[in-house]
């Protein structure tokens, strides 16, 4: 090479050089394989779009693992959805399970039997094809001894697991002990590549496998059925997933789905760190707290997005009094007596409820972004709720005419029963939950109002767990839980042997004729496919839940979703992400960054 | 030396004994266990709880827990198991692997940066003794030693929001993987820019004093007169005699700073959401996830050890007046 070459080429490098440095950021260029659509391939309903571009969403959690027989907590089974598909998907838009992996399938006479036709041509993303032996071998996997998993309980009827057949190539016949009502909903659990996982099946080590770190090291091994596939993964910082390109699913116009490039999950340290990146422009969409809409609504025409308002969330919110009347390993019991016989007595619970004020609540302490809650299934989950149920307007002087009709009398405006006891309880929740502490602080007001005493304890996750679960000595509880779209999912609530039967868990035998009535309903509504008959059980039981006021229903805040206006295809359900179909949505115009 | 070497090392084992001991013991007088946000989800079944209880071990007693867990680090057959992180499914060494790397580069910037700026400042604040200079600086070390870290790092990731020089915390940009290798290694400086300032400042402020005292006690010396009477140029009395006296300790505190660095890196990874191992422990001991913060424990002190040993070889290699045998 001649000097003067060299100079040529030492000034291209510069150059080269200072373009890149230049550039404010890298074009990020997609390099998708090309495979011939599946021949049994599912064509999307929704109008089509164009492909390109990168969907980003910041996350405060991390996955944990990408193995769903280890997935414990919400971050790691979205991750894994995105993954694996299962024979079954729920469409929460229409409400209904609809065909994934499975094209479709028929169920026998007697409800118990069900056979799925498995899509022809489907194969996982590494080319391998898809075939009932993966099906098969992922119930061997569920149900083996060595790997306890949270789904064992989810595919048995009273611990007789399902009966798992191959019967061809492309067809798996699955049946169960009874008649199980979720089990078309439960089915869709990811499906496992055999190919990949066999192995380590065999020599006992199936529960270490795909964890963060074959994520990170080699997420080639994690092949995929769902619409991505992980590019990278880097813990604590962000996760890359690119699209699958064996994906059984294509538009009207025979392009393979999905239409993004990339989709981008950056982790950040908490929830509010997540809202701040989407109202300064850095994600595409993110759920949104009521206490923080105001001002992200403000930023929305900067940054092109919209803040939507989906209405109560799926969260309920309750109090409820101890009403265990056994006692500890000293013998002292868990809720001194006099207070029992106040706590398992309706008409108190019931004055209790009508002397909160959940409306102040809802403007108190979440600006008026939600509603009253009456029953034990939020509004949200249109498909269960039962609008019908007892209701506890707020009403200070009912309250206390129902008080003085149980014995309870008034002095200086003070409450005391019957026997001249003082009504005073104390009420503990977790101090971690900002918003379930705000609700107890108004709730201590509200009762003053009654001439009930309440103190407030604020104890730590761990502490207040063990009072409610384990240890049982306290009076009063505030709590909430989030989710279950099936009955089925509230079975350790609603029946009186269940763990978080709060008020009294673990029964032997249902204490009250209530409960064993609940208790007898909640066996009905498991037995039957009718959804009709399961809802007039299931409806049954919300009325007596709201009659007897174990548990005090609070409010339910409602949900808020920010989403770049660019974004097509958005199609929100009642609940759950708006970004559902994931591989339906497609950007309108790119950004020009 | 080999000695020296040896013995230090040998006394690492009975402190790693005690530290993971009370680290066990203080985690078990926290209410609860790991399974504790298992235990409040509505659809698992009391079996499987109890299943994982077994399978984690938390149904024996902590000090059982805690013998089990040394009986499988004791490299019997050679083969040490510090356990597998209950959150991840993942052995502890793989996982603070994972994070090391991020740990130890905010460490060795901010180590380098803290001594870069300080060593000067200490030694023209000797040199000037008494003047406007030396009081500026003495207050503004004053203030620096006092304001806690992840203060300054909440300061610094407010500055980064307001002006957008910065990166908003983190180690990489969200394009990185897309980048050409040049790039990537401007885009990790970026980003390494405000933690290290913030890790560096207060080691900046405590090794600038150690180096004005030291400085000044040694211009006070007999062999600096001796060296001026002798006519030897003021800038080859102070930098090649006075500054070489004066360094010594420094060194020594070198290995204590290593410690102080990575401490105080813990507490600004958390608040700048930095990748690293203080990130990782942080989150493990709110989880109560505790093979992660044994094993984080076992690491952090090995190093400091390591630290202060490498610290003491450098003083025989800086000072030969220095023997160890």
């Amino acid at each position: 090479m001649s000097k003067k070459q060299a100079a040529i080429v030492l000034r291209k490098t510069c150059l080269v050089a200072m373009i890149t440095l230049c550039a404010c950021s890298a074009e990020i260029e997609s390099e998708r394989e090309d495979h011939p659509l599946p021949e049994g391939a599912d064509v999307s309903e929704r109008p089509p779009g164009v492909r390109g571009d990168i969907l980003t969403g910041t996350s405060a959690g991390t996955p944990a693992t990408f193995n769903p027989l280890v997935s414990e907590d919400a971050s790691s089974s979205e991750a894994i959805a995105r993954i694996l598909d299962g024979l079954t998907r729920f469409d929460p838009v229409k409400e209904e399970v609809v065909p994934a992996l499975a094209e479709s399938w028929d169920i026998s006479d007697d409800s118990k039997s069900f056979t799925f036709h498995l899509r022809r041509g489907v194969r996982w993303s590494d080319g391998e094809p898809f075939t009932a032996d993966d099906v098969v071998f992922t119930f061997k996997a569920i149900y083996d001894e060595r790997y306890p998993n949270r789904m064992q309980m989810e595919f048995a009827v009273g611990g007789e697991p399902f009966e798992v057949e191959k019967i061809d190539e492309h067809t798996v016949r699955i049946t169960t002990p009874e008649v199980y009502a979720p089990f078309l909903l439960y089915i869709g659990t990811p499906i496992l590549p055999r190919h990949k996982l066999h192995e380590a099946y065999e020599d006992g080590t199936l529960m270490r496998q795909w964890t963060i770190s074959t994520a990170s090291g080699s997420p080639e091994e994690i092949v995929a059925t769902g619409p991505f596939r992980i590019r990278s993964f880097r813990p604590a910082q962000r996760m890359i997933y690119e699209p699958n390109p064996h994906y059984w699913r294509a538009d009207k116009e025979a392009r393979r789905l999905p239409y993004v490039d990339f989709f981008i999950e950056r982790f950040v340290q908490d929830q509010n760190a997540s809202m701040v990146a989407f109202a300064s422009g850095q994600s595409d969409h993110q759920g949104i707290t009521p206490d923080q809409v105001g001002w992200i609504r403000r930023n929305a025409e900067r940054h092109d997005y919209g803040v939507h308002d989906r209405g109560p969330s799926t969260s309920t919110n309750f109090i409820w009094f101890n009403q265990n009347p056994g006692k500890n390993e000293n013998g002292t019991p868990f809720v001194e007596p006099h207070k029992l016989e106040w706590f398992t007595n309706k008409k108190f619970r019931q004055a209790v409820s009508y002397g909160i004020d959940r409306q102040g609540l809802i403007d108190g302490v979440i600006f008026g972004r939600g509603e009253p809650l009456w029953s034990s299934v939020s509004p949200a989950n249109t498909q269960w709720y039962n609008p019908n149920v007892k209701t506890y307007p707020f009403d200070p002087d009912k309250a206390r005419s129902l008080l003085k009709e149980e014995g309870f009398q008034y002095r200086d405006g003070r409450l005391y029963d019957a026997d001249g006891n003082r009504v005073t309880f104390t009420l503990i929740t977790n101090e971690d939950n900002r918003l379930r502490a705000n609700m107890a602080t108004v709730f201590m007001e509200n009762m003053k109002d009654l001439g009930i005493e309440v103190r407030l304890r604020l104890l730590d996750f761990s502490n207040f767990v063990n009072r409610i679960t384990d240890s049982l000595s306290y009076e009063a509880g505030l709590l909430g839980f989030t989710g279950g779209r099936d009955p089925h999912g509230g079975m350790s609530i609603y029946s009186s042997g269940g763990r978080l039967h709060v008020w009294h868990p673990n029964q032997p035998e249902p204490a009250t004729e209530w409960e064993a009535r609940i208790d007898e309903l909640m066996q009905k509504q498991l037995l039957t496919l009718d959804e009709e008959e399961r809802r007039e059980y299931f409806n049954e039981v919300q009325y007596i839940m709201s009659e007897q006021m174990a548990l005090i229903y609070l409010i339910t805040p409602n949900t808020y979703e920010g989403m770049r206006n660019r974004w097509k295809n958005i199609d929100p359900p009642n609940m759950g992400s708006m970004i559902w179909n994931i591989d339906e949505i497609w950007a309108e115009q790119r950004l020009l960054r | 030396m080999r000695t020296v070497i040896t013995r230090r090392l040998l006394a690492l084992i009975p402190m790693l004994l005690g530290i993971t001991f009370m680290a066990t013991m203080l985690m078990h007088l926290a209410p609860g266990d790991f399974l504790d946000q298992v235990r409040m989800q509505r659809d698992v079944d009391p079996d499987y709880i109890e299943r994982l209880e077994q399978e984690f071990g938390l149904h024996n007693p902590w000090y059982v827990q805690y013998f089990l867990w040394l009986s499988n680090v004791i490299p019997w057959d050679l083969r040490s198991d510090f356990g597998y992180s209950f959150h991840y499914k993942v052995d502890v060494w793989e996982l603070l692997g994972q994070r090391l790397p991020a740990t130890i580069i905010l460490s060795l910037t901010s180590l380098t940066f803290a001594w870069i700026i300080a060593i000067p400042l200490g030694v023209l604040a000797a040199i000037y003794k008494d003047s406007v200079f030396d009081r500026i600086s003495s207050i503004l070390a004053y203030a620096a030693l006092s304001i806690p870290e992840f203060f300054l790092a909440l300061l610094a990731l407010f500055f980064a929001a307001r002006t957008g020089l910065f990166p908003l915390g983190g180690f990489t940009s969200t394009e990185f993987e897309f980048m050409s290798p040049f790039r990537k290694f401007f885009d990790i400086v970026h980003h390494l820019v405000l933690p290290t300032i913030v890790v560096g400042i207060g080691s900046i402020a405590s090794i600038m004093r150690i180096m004005r005292a030291n400085f000044i006690d040694n211009i006070r010396s007999e062999y600096v007169t001796t060296a001026r009477a002798k006519g030897v140029p003021e800038g080859i009395v102070m930098f090649r005699h006075v500054f070489r006296n004066a360094i010594n300790p420094l060194i020594t505190a070198a290995g204590f700073a290593f410690s102080t660095i990575l401490s105080g890196a813990l507490m600004v990874e958390i608040v700048m959401n930095y990748p690293g191992i203080g990130h990782l422990v942080f989150h493990a001991l709110l989880q109560q996830d505790q093979f992660v913060v044994l094993g984080a424990l076992v690491m952090g002190s090995t190093m400091l050890i390591l630290g202060n040993l490498l610290a003491d070889i450098m003083l025989a290699w800086n000072d030969p007046r220095i023997r160890y045998d």
